[in-house]
């Protein structure tokens, strides 16, 4: 501490780590502007010497990859949608209304946070099989009107502190529940709407499990076709090409989060713990 | 719940409040908005619960009795076969050692994750500069979807054109092929904390709620900036640190990305992961895929089901005396960022 003050050592330790974390996606951007033969020069290439933006081209050519996006979009948007007006359904009533049970309910509802969600997947397939929604987007439908147990916490978290008078006033002009949630409070939520949805989609956008096992080549998510697509006949994977397609992939969600993040992060610290 | 309970702060002043604004004329009993709201109270959260019970209770059952035949999914004809799949999970070589390898990844990346976690979080809490972009920043890797993650790892630390073996190289060190035994592993943990930024930021959140005048008070008593953090900081972040250490060994014994990482990630080359990479759910899915055998797959699922739901018990009862709360009643919940997403 005498050489150098705390303030400053603090900052060579974060500005340490944070190369360190960084650095991967530094890698995989030069990665994706490397050119087949120079992937293999020796020693390696820390710069690419002729770089080269052919590898985004095959990329989305050598399958089909805006299809394969297009799928990943549908299904998060579907499940992110129906899944954020699900929770802020089931949220209202854990917030505003009372009934015998209550509060068994709720403790349920707070456990299932706990559980471990990989535990229901291969019995869930073969529900899902023998009721003929496997290689449908069925299952996204359902798990989304059923709500998320994280997400229905949050709404139910922002529901609870809103004014009485709200309802109250609403009562007396005759409203009904139903109204007066999708008329006062539903509007009222957006910024965690905003969260749920962004939430929502992105576990949908880097699900990789659920669409192996549920949807067949032709259906599947970007996420699992980039995990297999990038092979040449004899099965080696095309790393630059890999490269290229994840950033592709990835960027999207990066610049969404970017772009959001302070309500982002402020939402993920703050609403969850309170 | 008894029926008193049931005349709450909420629903009893307003159900006072409207019939005392009622009209003299209207005969309504004062109980109807009260069963008007328990009725509405079910329409609201029934989706969730006819969900809750349709795609996770339903499912659940559906494994426990799988587990007692020997279904294989081509032939209808599932025999019951008693415990025999359950005695074979406790004989089987393949089982045990993924399961302890398993294990062992959970103990080192879980204390690893959240100590990194709340290093980071105590220095990007400091009054510096630009502490917003570090935030910002560090928590990066932590959104990128974990298919992207694991590519990039996969990129990495390629025998041939990765930046691992490259540094190597240039330190004159012979370059190592990575992504087999035992080197994988390494792999394998360093991507798990690459994603420390989640940890950090929830510790981040306990550090804020830690009122500044008992570190200050601490300090005109003469106290060390060590001592005062262990001492007062550690203590009151214990809440946050126990929900860390649930979600993260919940997370941890579901850990699935091997496979990504290993040379082919379809259904039928689970058998190609790396030995040292080789996990219990690894092991499920390959005895699922691979030899179909659907009920042994559900057994193994029901164990390792058992071992999160007795380990869970265990630090909760350990925990007592050691998690101190203070400022909440009651513990800090919070999603654990699995592969499943949110259902």
């Amino acid at each position: 501490m005498s050489v150098f003050s705390r303030r400053t050592v603090v900052y060579m330790i974060l500005t340490a780590v944070l190369v360190l974390m960084l650095s991967p996606f530094g890698w995989l951007v030069i990665t994706a502007l490397k050119d087949a033969s120079e992937l293999r020069a020796l020693p390696i290439h820390w710069w690419p010497h002729e770089p080269t933006l052919g590898n985004f081209d095959q990329a989305l050519t050598l399958f089909d990859y805006l299809g394969y996006a297009r799928n990943s979009l549908t299904i998060s948007t579907l499940y992110a949608v129906l899944v954020t007006l699900a929770s802020a359904w089931a949220g209202y009533g854990f917030a505003r209304l009372e009934a015998p049970g209550k509060k068994a309910v709720f403790g349920v509802l707070l456990s299932t946070m706990m559980l471990p969600g990989v535990i229901t997947l291969i019995p869930t397939y073969l529900m899902f099989a023998k009721l003929h929604l496997v290689n449908t987007y069925m299952p996204w439908v359902l798990w989304g009107l059923s709500g998320a147990p994280y997400l229905i916490f949050l709404f139910r978290q922002f529901f609870t502190n809103m004014p009485k008078e709200l309802e109250e006033a609403a009562i007396v002009d005759g409203c009904g529940q139903v109204r007066i949630f999708w008329r006062i409070f539903l509007p009222q939520s957006w910024p965690v709407m905003a969260t749920s949805f962004i939430l929502s989609f992105s576990w949908t956008w880097g699900d990789y499990i659920a669409p192996a096992l549920l949807l067949d080549d032709a259906r599947t998510t970007l996420a699992v076709k980039l995990a297999t697509g990038y092979t040449n006949e004899h099965g080696a994977q095309l790393s630059n090409l890999v490269a290229a397609g994840a950033v592709m992939y990835v960027v999207p969600v990066l610049a969404l989060f970017l772009i959001m993040q302070r309500g982002f992060i402020s939402g993920i610290s703050t609403s969850g713990l309170k | 719940m008894s029926t008193g309970q049931l005349i709450d702060q909420t629903a009893g002043p307003r159900a006072a409040t409207s019939s005392a604004r009622r009209p003299a004329g209207s005969p309504r009993r004062p109980t109807s908005l009260r069963t008007r709201r328990a009725r509405s109270f079910y329409v609201f959260t029934g989706p969730w619960v006819l969900g809750f019970l349709v795609l996770t209770v339903f499912p659940l059952g559906y494994a426990l009795w799988l587990s007692f035949t020997n279904a294989d999914g081509l032939s209808d004809n599932a025999r019951f076969v008693g415990l025999d799949n359950y005695r074979e999970v406790l004989s089987d070589p393949a089982t045990l050692d993924s399961l302890w390898r398993t294990g062992v990844f959970t103990a080192i990346t879980v204390p690893l994750t959240i100590a990194a976690g709340l290093l980071l979080a105590v220095l990007v809490n400091q009054p510096i500069r630009a502490r917003g972009l570090f935030r910002t920043l560090l928590y990066l890797p932590a959104v990128v979807p974990p298919v992207g993650a694991a590519l990039t790892f996969k990129l990495i630390f390629d025998r041939d054109s990765g930046a691992a073996n490259g540094a190597l190289d240039a330190a004159g060190i012979n370059g190592i092929t990575w992504l087999v035994d035992p080197y994988a592993r390494y792999v394998l943990i360093a991507l798990t904390v690459w994603a420390v930024g989640n940890g950090m930021i929830i510790s981040l959140a306990g550090l804020q709620d830690i009122p500044r005048e008992l570190s200050e008070a601490a300090r005109v008593d003469g106290a060390s900036p060590w001592q005062s953090f262990t001492r007062i900081t550690l203590p009151l972040l214990s809440p946050v640190i126990f929900f860390q250490v649930i979600t993260g060994i919940i997370g941890s014994l579901q850990t699935f990305m091997p496979l990504l990482i290993a040379l082919n990630p379809t259904p039928a080359g689970v058998t190609a992961v790396p030995e040292s990479n080789y996990f219990y759910m690894i092991h499920v899915f390959a005895q699922y895929f691979a030899n179909g055998r659907y009920g042994y797959a559900s057994a193994l699922l029901w164990v390792l089901f058992a071992i999160i739901c007795v380990v869970t018990f265990v630090i909760f009862k350990l925990s007592k005396g050691a998690v101190f709360y203070s400022v909440e009643p009651e513990p800090t919940k919070r999603k654990a960022r699995t592969i499943g997403g949110g259902r």
